[in-house]
C-alpha cells in the first residue's frame, strides 16, 4: 500500500483520512474501546431494537448465549486461526469445564466466579495433558485424534462416570449470589435496564471483554507473531531456531485456557450442564461458527457466531423455513471453505477495500 | 451354554462389529492413502447405502417432506437379497460423481481444508435425510434365511447374520486385495500412491484408475451401510457415528495400507467386544481409548506408510 500522503493532506482535515483509519483501527485500544461499546448495545440492539419485525426480537438469553459461544469461538480461533491447528474436538475444554464448574458449585462453594475459575483450571491440565500426545501428530491426524478424546471423554461423562455427571439425564447447577452480594438474578434498573437486562450479562461481558483484551495481547505480541510464523511454516519457524513444539504446546494450552472460559460460563448462564457439552456436534459447531464468520480475526468468529446462535435460536422457531436452520448453515459454511476461505467477515472487509479502491481512496 | 460356544459367539460379535468398520474404512483408506484426500463425506455414502438398501428391499413408513408431501409409505419392496446385491451398484455410482463433483475440484487442496469442506457435505447430506425421511429411526426386517440362530456341530448356536456380515465382508476384502495385487488397475493405483507424477511421466493415465478405487470403496460404504443399519439400526445420524471410529480406525491402523486398516478393524473389534462383556458402558469408549494409546506410541499408526500430511 502507498503511503504518499500528498493527496490525503491536499484534502485537509488528515484525523478524518482513510490512513488515519487505517492505523487506528488495528491498535489494541481501539479494539477494546470497540468491545466495550459492542457490549454495552448490543443486547439492546439485539433484543429491542425498531424497525426489526417483533416475533425476531425478544431473545434474551440468547445475547448472553452469544457472549459466551463467542469466548469459545475465540478461544479456537487462537488454534486454528492463529497457529493453523485445526481441533475437532474442543468439546473436550468446553465440556470439561463445564463438568467441573457444575461440580465445583453443587459440591464445594457455589459462587459463580470461584466455579468459572475452577472450570477454567480444569480446562487448562485436560490441555496440558493431551497435548502431549496431540502435538506429535500432523494436520488431519491432529484433528482426528482431538475427535477421539473428546469422543472418549463424551462416552466416559455419558455412562461409566454416570453418578457423578447424571448421564444422559444431565446435571442442574446451584448458582449463589457473586461473592454472596451481587445476586445475578436481579435485573438491573433505569436505563442500565434497558441497555443491559441484568447482572448475569455485566458478569458475562466483563469476561467478554477481559478475552478480547487478553486475546488481542497475544496476537500484536512477539510471541502471537511467532504462532503465526508457524502457522505459515512449521519447518521453516524450527530452522530459524524456534522452538517449534514449546509454541504449539502453549496455543494449545491458552486455547483451552479460553474455551475452558466459556465451558465455565455454561452452566453458570443455563444452570444445568448436560453430556452434549462434550459431544462431537460442540466441537462441530465451534468449527463451523469460527470457519463461517472469519478465521484469523477478532471479529470474525463473533460475527459467525452471532449468526449461528440466531440461526439456532430464532430462525429454527419460524415455521415453514425454521425447520432449514441447520441445513442452511451447513449449505453456508461448505461454500465458505470451499469457495471463500476468509468467511463473512473476509466478504466485508474486502468489498469495503474495493469500495474504496474504486473511489480512488488509499 | 458352554465356554467354547460362549467363546464362539464373543469372537462373532467382535468379528461382525469390525465387518461394518472395516468395509467403511478400507475406502476411506485408500483414497486417503493414495489420492492424499481425506474425506468426512465418506460416511454420506454409508447412510445412503442405509437407505437406499431400505427403498430397494421394503416399502417403509417415512416420516419427513415425504410424508408432508404423501410419498410415505415408499419403496419397491424386492426384498432383502435385492436390497444387497442394488445397494452396492447404486452408492458406486455415487461413488463416480462424488469423486467427480467434490474430490476433483479439492485435490489440490490443502488437507485441513478437504477435511473441512467434506465435514460440511457430510453435515448438510445429515440434515437433509433427517428433513426429508424424518428424524425418527428404521429398522431393517431380515428374511428368515438372514435371522435366527445357526447350529455349529459340536460348539452351539452362532447368530446365523452375524455370520453372513463376517462371511461378506471376507469376500469383499478378498475382491479389493485381489483387485489390488493382480489386475493391471490396480499396479497404477499402487504405482500411483508411491509417486503420481512419475506414474503420470511414465504415460500412464491416472485419472481411470483412482476413480474406480474411488468408487470401489463408495460401493463398500454403501454395502456397510445395509450390515451396519441391520445390526445397529437406521437413522441419518449414523454416518456421523460410523465415519469418526473408522478415520480413528484407518489412523490407527496406517493410512493407506489395507493391511494397516484391516488390523486397525480387528484391534476395534476385539476391544469393543472384550469391554462389552466386562464393562459395558465403557464399550465406545474402550475404541477411542485404544486409539489414543497406540498413537501415542506410534504416532504414525501400526503400518506407517510414506508421509501423508507431514
Amino acid at each position: 500500500m502507498s503511503t504518499e500522503t500528498t493527496d490525503a493532506n491536499a484534502e485537509g482535515s488528515s484525523y478524518l483520512s482513510w490512513q488515519t483509519w487505517d492505523r487506528i483501527k488495528h491498535t489494541e485500544w481501539f479494539i477494546l474501546l470497540a468491545t466495550v461499546v459492542f457490549v454495552s448495545v448490543f443486547p439492546w440492539v439485539f433484543t429491542s431494537a425498531p424497525f426489526v419485525p417483533s416475533e425476531l426480537l425478544g431473545y434474551n438469553s440468547l445475547v448472553r448465549r452469544i457472549l459466551i459461544w463467542g469466548i469459545f469461538a475465540l478461544g479456537f480461533n487462537l488454534l486454528l486461526g492463529q497457529t493453523g491447528m485445526l481441533s475437532f474436538g474442543h468439546a473436550m475444554f468446553f465440556g470439561g469445564a463445564a463438568y467441573a464448574t457444575s461440580l465445583f458449585a453443587n459440591h464445594v462453594v457455589a459462587d459463580p466466579f470461584l466455579a468459572v475459575v475452577v472450570g477454567v483450571l480444569f480446562a487448562v491440565l485436560v490441555a496440558a495433558v493431551t497435548a502431549f500426545p496431540l502435538l506429535r501428530l500432523h494436520t488431519v491426524y491432529f484433528s482426528i485424534v482431538t475427535l477421539a478424546i473428546a469422543q472418549m471423554l463424551f462416552y466416559l461423562a455419558r455412562e461409566p462416570l454416570g453418578d457423578l455427571t447424571g448421564g444422559i439425564n444431565g446435571l442442574g447447577v446451584d448458582r449463589n449470589a457473586l461473592f454472596g452480594v451481587v445476586d445475578l438474578n436481579e435485573p438491573l434498573t433505569g436505563i442500565a435496564g434497558v441497555l443491559w437486562m441484568d447482572y448475569m450479562y455485566l458478569f458475562i461481558a466483563a469476561f467478554f471483554v477481559a478475552v478480547v483484551a487478553f486475546i488481542t495481547r497475544v496476537r500484536k505480541s512477539p510471541y502471537g507473531l511467532i504462532l503465526k510464523a508457524i502457522r505459515e511454516n512449521g519447518t521453516r519457524a524450527s530452522f530459524v531456531g524456534l522452538n517449534v513444539w514449546r509454541y504449539k504446546y502453549a496455543a494449545f494450552v491458552l486455547s483451552g485456557f479460553v474455551a475452558g472460559i466459556a465451558g465455565g460460563l455454561m452452566p453458570m448462564e443455563t444452570m444445568f450442564t448436560g453430556v452434549n457439552r462434550l459431544h462431537w456436534t460442540t466441537s462441530g459447531d465451534v468449527v463451523m461458527m469460527t470457519v463461517l464468520g472469519g478465521l484469523g480475526t477478532i471479529v470474525g468468529p463473533i460475527l459467525g457466531v452471532s449468526v449461528f446462535v440466531y440461526f439456532e435460536g430464532v430462525v429454527n422457531g419460524l415455521d415453514q423455513i425454521g425447520g432449514y436452520w441447520l441445513l442452511t448453515l451447513a449449505l453456508a459454511f461448505t461454500a465458505v471453505v470451499w469457495k471463500y476461505p476468509d468467511g463473512i467477515w473476509g466478504m466485508v472487509t474486502n468489498a469495503s477495500e474495493r469500495l474504496r479502491s474504486q473511489r480512488g481512496d488509499r | 451354554m458352554s465356554l467354547l460356544e460362549s467363546a464362539v459367539q464373543f469372537v462373532f460379535i467382535a468379528l461382525s462389529v469390525a465387518s461394518v468398520y472395516l468395509l467403511v474404512a478400507l475406502g476411506l483408506s485408500i483414497v486417503f492413502g493414495s489420492l492424499q484426500f481425506i474425506n468426512m463425506a465418506h460416511g454420506a455414502l454409508y447412510l445412503i447405502g442405509a437407505y437406499v438398501g431400505l427403498l430397494v428391499g421394503y416399502e417403509i413408513e417415512f416420516g419427513g417432506l415425504l410424508a408432508s408431501y404423501g410419498l410415505s409409505p415408499l419403496g419397491i419392496e424386492l426384498g432383502f437379497l435385492a436390497a444387497l446385491v442394488v445397494t452396492p451398484v447404486v452408492v458406486f455410482g455415487l461413488g463416480v460423481v462424488m469423486e467427480r463433483l467434490l474430490a476433483d475440484p479439492l485435490y489440490d487442496r490443502s488437507l485441513l481444508d478437504q477435511l473441512l469442506v467434506t465435514f460440511g457435505i457430510l453435515l448438510i447430506f445429515q440434515e437433509g435425510f433427517n428433513l426429508v425421511f424424518g428424524r425418527t429411526g428404521f429398522n431393517y426386517p431380515r428374511p428368515g434365511w438372514a435371522s435366527g440362530p445357526v447350529l455349529i456341530p459340536g460348539v452351539g448356536a452362532v447368530s446365523r447374520w452375524r455370520a453372513y456380515v463376517v462371511f461378506l465382508t471376507l469376500v469383499f476384502l478378498g475382491i479389493i486385495i485381489a483387485f489390488y495385487k493382480y489386475t493391471d488397475y490396480g499396479l497404477a493405483v499402487r504405482a500411483g500412491t508411491e509417486d503420481t507424477e512419475m506414474t503420470e511421466l511414465l504415460g500412464i493415465r491416472i485419472g481411470r484408475p483412482f476413480l474406480l478405487i474411488f468408487a470401489i470403496g463408495a460401493s463398500y460404504a454403501g454395502l456397510a451401510g445395509i450390515l451396519g443399519g441391520s445390526l445397529f439400526g437406521v437413522n441419518a445420524g449414523m454416518g456421523f457415528a460410523n465415519i469418526i471410529p473408522a478415520l480413528v480406525i484407518v489412523i490407527m491402523g496406517g493410512v493407506g495400507s489395507i493391511k494397516g486398516t484391516t488390523v486397525g478393524a480387528l484391534l476395534a473389534g476385539f476391544v469393543f467386544a472384550t469391554v462389552t462383556q466386562l464393562w459395558p458402558s465403557m464399550a465406545t469408549a474402550s475404541i477411542y481409548a485404544l486409539a489414543i494409546v497406540i498413537l501415542t506410541v506410534r504416532p504414525s499408526g501400526i503400518y506407517p506408510t510414506g508421509e501423508i500430511g507431514q
